[in-house]
């Protein structure tokens, strides 16, 4: 026990006075490291908050807006409505009357809707039932059924919201979205690898002497080792803080500006950026750990 | 005063049948893998409490034959045993253990030049015994041996060559090895501090630790008068147990 704990305090104050004693070299490494950990968490945010928004359609997928004539009375929607709602197919009706369609519009970023009405002198969004389905297949013959009915609008020449080729596109989008962002993310913590490698061997290099010696004395391979991959991991989780700090504040300010002048319907994800800030920083210690074993590896093979 | 008054007797161990080896050699040989053969079918025998010199020219096989022991190379051929272990095949994992039971001192002394005499002594033992008590205790009894108790806090660049050579052999004793390995460590020194180092060895063998000296120094060797062993092309071509730098009747430079 009173072994361990000094060979814990050895490894400690070792790894200190490596990373102090050449803080130039230190410092370097755990500022390219840091830029690499920042486009990591760039790269990995992009992908979430795209997946976030793609995903958002996605569930608004299986859902139909059945655009109705103004004529139609409110007995026969009701009538249609409790049709729609016996058939096996459907998940869910509900009925949207022309002002709540025309707040919904506004909550969706359309702010000009109010002073177009002004304008207009009427309100020119239908009211529509809102018809979402069990099953994307059951999706496509429900839209054929209700385009038949007599209370759906056929003026415009869209009657329904259903467009059939969003689902395929949209997964395709999310996937490719994901595979980019998770290779680019595994290139550059191989590349940070590299980096930690070549900080250590500088590191190993100034104190060669010392490890001579204390191979020399019989000091074991793991007790030579320890303070380097201390010194690896304090640099490594260094860097990673520094790259999550940036990451953090760019992306609360670029998605509120971002929300101020497009609607994504996605705000901040704050428990997505604190398990990305700890897997990063696990992550950095990793690297910094692997890397410097790696880069001792080599002087240690006397 | 003469030389003989002054230095122990030579130790009453001799080899003796039936007694074994803290160092045996069977059949040794060393080929670098770019071809040069260092150690040829070697045999040797060093037995507990020896005091012996490795002499020969440079390239003669001093080196690696100093390399072997503490198995920072590894045979080629032969076996080699270090207090009746066989170290030609031991596993890496092994190799600390065999290592302390070695004190080795080098020609440029490798001192860590950031920390104090007492620091660079004590450093020995906290990498081989962490949390060892009476740490301070052990450096400085260790000190006041090679005669440095008054120099605990100097650097080793305040030193002379021959106090930071002290200040090393302080380092290897510290542990109290069983076999003081000496790779040249009067090759920097002057004459009279060359013999201050070597009366040191001389009081460190007497103590019954096994010294193995590999040196160019002949004066030295003659003067003490002990086990000369000497190498030529990597095998053991005299070995006397009271010889001299060179053979008898040998011409001299």
């Amino acid at each position: 026990m009173r072994s361990l704990l000094a060979s814990v305090r050895f490894a400690i104050v070792a790894a200190a006075q490596n990373f102090t004693r050449n803080l130039g070299v230190s410092m370097a490494g755990v500022f390219t490291m840091g830029l690499i950990m920042l486009l990591v968490g760039v790269t990995l945010l992009l992908t979430h908050t795209v997946d976030q928004v793609l995903a958002r359609q996605e569930s608004q997928a299986d859902v139909i807006n059945v655009y109705l004539k103004d004529s139609v009375s409110m007995r026969t929607i009701a009538d249609y409505e409790e049709r729609l709602r016996q058939d096996p197919r459907v998940a869910g009706v509900s009925f949207i009357s022309k002002d709540e369609a025309v707040i919904i519009a506004e909550q969706e970023g359309e702010g000009f809707m109010q002073s177009a009405i002004s304008t207009v002198g009427s309100n020119p969004l239908p009211a529509s039932l809102k018809l979402q389905a069990r099953s994307l297949q059951g999706l496509t013959q429900l839209n054929r059924i209700v385009k038949t009915y007599p209370i759906t609008d056929t003026s415009t020449g869209h009657q329904t919201s259903y467009n059939p080729n969003v689902i395929p596109t949209l997964q395709a989008v999310i996937f490719w979205t994901e595979v980019v962002g998770w290779s680019l993310s595994a290139l550059l913590a191989v590349i940070s690898l590299v980096i930690i490698m070549n900080t250590i061997r500088t590191a190993v290099y100034i104190r060669r002497t010392e490890i001579e010696i204390m191979k020399l004395v019989g000091a074991g391979d793991w007790f030579v080792r320890w303070p380097f991959i201390l010194e690896g991991m304090f640099g490594g989780i260094l860097a990673a803080a520094f790259g999550t700090v940036i990451v953090g504040f760019t992306y609360n300010f670029v998605l509120e500006q971002a929300n101020a002048h497009v609607f994504l319907g996605v705000t901040a994800d704050g428990p997505f950026l604190t398990a990305l800030i700890v897997v990063l920083v696990a992550v950095g210690a990793g690297l910094g750990g692997v890397g410097s074993f790696l880069g001792v590896r080599r002087f240690l093979h006397v | 005063m003469s030389l003989a008054a002054i230095l122990p007797p030579p130790p009453a161990v001799r080899p003796v049948p039936g007694l074994r080896p803290v160092i045996s050699f069977h059949g040794v040989s060393k080929t670098y893998p770019n071809g040069t053969q260092a150690i040829r079918d070697l045999d040797l025998a060093i037995y507990h409490g020896d005091f012996c010199f490795v002499v020969g020219a440079s390239g003669s096989g001093k080196t690696t034959l100093v390399r072997l022991l503490i198995r920072e190379e590894v045979a080629t051929t032969g076996r080699i045993f270090i207090d009746g272990q066989e170290t030609t095949r031991m596993p890496r994992r092994r190799l600390p253990k065999l290592r302390r039971k070695f004190g080795i001192v080098f020609q440029d002394y490798k001192l860590l030049p950031r920390l104090t005499v007492a620091q660079n002594v004590a450093f020995a033992l906290r990498v081989t015994r962490p949390g060892q008590r009476h740490l301070r205790e052990k450096v400085e009894e260790t000190l006041w041996i090679v005669g440095l108790e008054d120099k605990l806090n100097k650097f080793p660049d305040e030193l002379s060559g021959g106090e930071q050579q002290r200040v090393a052999i302080a380092r290897a004793l510290v542990h109290r090895p069983r076999i003081f390995l000496a790779d040249e460590p009067t090759g920097n020194l002057d004459p009279d501090t060359s013999w201050g180092i070597v009366q040191l060895l001389l009081q460190i063998n007497h103590r019954g630790t096994t010294v193995v000296m590999a040196t160019h120094n002949r004066e030295i060797v003659d003067l003490c008068r002990r086990r000369v062993i000497a190498i030529e092309n990597g095998r053991v071509v005299r070995d006397e147990a009271e010889g001299a730098y060179l053979r008898e009747g040998e011409a001299t430079i």
